[in-house]
């Protein structure tokens, strides 16, 4: 207490209620743009562009991008909250203040934020989960088991997203940081075409991106069930969360507290 | 209960180059009501943020509710409630939910916050806006709000900063009337206010502050009394050398603004006599005010 004044605890979880009460008011509205949004992808690109690619390694092309969207799906969601969501309740909206006027701490915040972030893109997987198995291309039941590291995964966006947010002075900085960070992450993890054969440094450069990882596992997982050096691919995965949540518990103390 | 709700020892806070709070030292005891008048830039919203951590002090000691802002400010922040200038109401969601999300952040039972919210929405006029979106609420409204959800966990101290700003003179006599009442009922206050004659009403004792420091401090009637006088007799027209100096022999102090005479008495023996010898018939005659004090200490320029 006396050390990190502003340490995380247990009161993180009235901070994800707060959002939860709020999502109250809108989530049908967009539970159905979620489903919708799903669906499109996968006929455009699965079907729609899959009719050009040969089969994969014995795999449709709908069958390689769906554990891909998956993820990808979780990144987009779990962003999208952290950065324009979490400006907004920072700098606009006071409501990260209206907090620290009462006993919550800034790691309670960034906490609930970053559980409330994973929540909302957890949900926004289930559906993409239900769209894929409504379209037949879930091949194996262990597909489940992406959930909780999706949640994870989700956490770690959110952080990268918190951190992109505590650097902002305006929504615009969010233009940068999604083409800079958030499109090349997507395009460059194997989500929507394979890596290998193309240039080693692509490769290598892939290596080093989280999403690489959680695209890996959850391919494993929908298709064969099992997933290749699974320890190595979740270790990257936490490492990278526990390190992106500090630095944005850091970065956000700095951006609240004069 | 420690000695003083607010114990702060020399406390400095500068931005860059700008020393926003020079060496400020309050106490305040429990049940006490203490106003920090100032113009606008004084550091008064400094001061306060620095109460419950929202800044930290760079220099001197800060206790509040007998604990160390620096260290403890959550533990404080647990038993003290926070009007900010600003509105920091939560846009996103009902007037109810505002006050339940945040009972939610004191750890309050889900039972013990509704009886809590439906008491205070009575008690700040609120109840028939019970479901309404932040943004339909009037400024009063909002304000009245805002003393409601500080309110919620029965705090022991109270800060309100700049609690009656902007609002009209109905929901600003609401306002005051009802601090005056948790006055009453034992809470210590601290507020920071440009309303001076509602300060010195409701303030025990109050504190002028001006470059991040206190000018004067003590109860009002007093400071008045003693920096100002009783009386305060203004002329206007202007006044001829010739008339100033008959005005010597009395024991007035004088200050000319625009084209107004001000003459400060304080026992007021004579003065409205010598006036009408002198055939100035067109006085004002009023009790000096903690307004006629502020104005003396602060100077008369504008400051934003």
């Amino acid at each position: 207490m006396m050390l990190f004044p502003q340490a995380p605890s247990h009161r993180a979880f009235r901070v994800w209620v707060r959002h939860l009460v709020y999502y109250r008011s809108f989530y049908l509205a967009e539970w159905a743009g979620n489903l919708g949004e799903h669906i499109l992808w996968l006929v455009a690109f699965g079907y729609g562009l899959g009719r050009l690619v040969p089969n994969l390694d014995g795999i449709s092309y709908a069958q390689f991008i769906g554990p891909g969207l998956m993820v990808s799906v979780a990144m987009w969601n779990a962003t999208y909250e952290s950065t324009y969501g979490a400006y907004s309740r920072m700098r606009i909206q006071n409501v990260y203040e209206s907090m620290l006027m009462a006993p919550l701490t800034v790691g309670d915040i960034v906490l609930g934020d970053l559980l409330w972030c994973a929540s909302r893109a957890l949900i926004g997987s289930t559906l993409m989960l239900v769209v894929l198995s409504l379209f037949g291309l879930v091949g194996s039941l262990w597909a489940v088991a992406i959930l909780p590291i999706l949640f994870i995964e989700a956490v770690m966006f959110a952080a990268l997203g918190l951190i992109a947010t505590s650097l902002a002075h305006s929504f615009s900085f969010f233009n940068f940081y999604f083409s800079a960070i958030v499109m090349p992450m997507f395009f460059f993890a194997g989500t929507l075409f394979p890596i290998k054969g193309l240039p080693i440094w692509v490769e290598r450069l892939s290596e080093a991106l989280p999403l690489t990882h959680a695209v890996r596992i959850s391919r494993g997982l929908f298709i064969y069930g099992h997933v290749e050096n699974f320890i190595w691919h979740f270790s990257f995965l936490l490492g990278f969360t526990f390190l992106f949540l500090t630095v944005a518990c850091v970065l956000v103390s700095r951006r609240m507290v004069e | 209960m420690p000695g003083f709700v607010i114990d702060a020892q020399s406390i400095e806070k500068s931005f860059g180059t700008l020393k926003a709070v020079d060496g400020v030292s309050l106490q305040v005891k429990p049940g006490e009501c203490f106003g920090i008048l100032g113009p606008n830039g004084a550091g008064k919203t400094t001061t306060i943020k620095m109460l419950h951590g929202a800044v930290e002090s760079d220099a001197g000691s800060l206790r509040v509710l007998g604990r160390d802002v620096a260290t403890q400010s959550r533990l404080i922040r647990a038993q003290m409630g926070i009007v900010s200038q600003e509105d920091t109401l939560d846009r996103d969601l009902t007037v109810y939910e505002n006050l339940w999300v945040y009972a939610g952040f004191f750890s309050i039972s889900k039972k013990a916050s509704l009886t809590r919210i439906e008491y205070l929405l009575d008690f700040m006029q609120l109840r028939e806006k019970w479901d309404s979106q932040i943004k339909t609420l009037s400024g009063g409204m909002k304000r009245r709000l805002h003393i409601a959800r500080a309110l919620i966990h029965e705090p022991k101290f109270l800060i309100l900063d700049e609690p009656t700003t902007g609002l009209d003179p109905q929901a600003r006599h609401l306002v005051w009337q009802r601090l005056r009442e948790l006055k009453a009922q034992g809470l210590t206050i601290l507020l920071t206010t440009h309303y001076m004659e509602e300060a010195a009403q409701m303030c025990d004792r109050i504190g002028i502050m001006d470059g991040g420091k206190f000018l004067v401090e003590g109860p009002p009637q007093t400071l008045v009394q003693e920096k100002v006088g009783d009386e305060v007799y203004e002329l206007k027209g202007g006044a001829s050398i010739e008339f100033l100096d008959s005005l010597q022999d009395l024991s007035v102090t004088t200050e000319i603004v625009a084209d107004i005479l001000y003459l400060y008495s304080r026992n007021g023996m004579g003065i409205m006599e010598h006036l009408i010898s002198r055939g100035r018939k067109d006085f004002l005659r009023r009790p000096a005010t903690l307004e006629d004090l502020f104005l003396k200490l602060t100077g008369r320029e504008l400051r934003d």
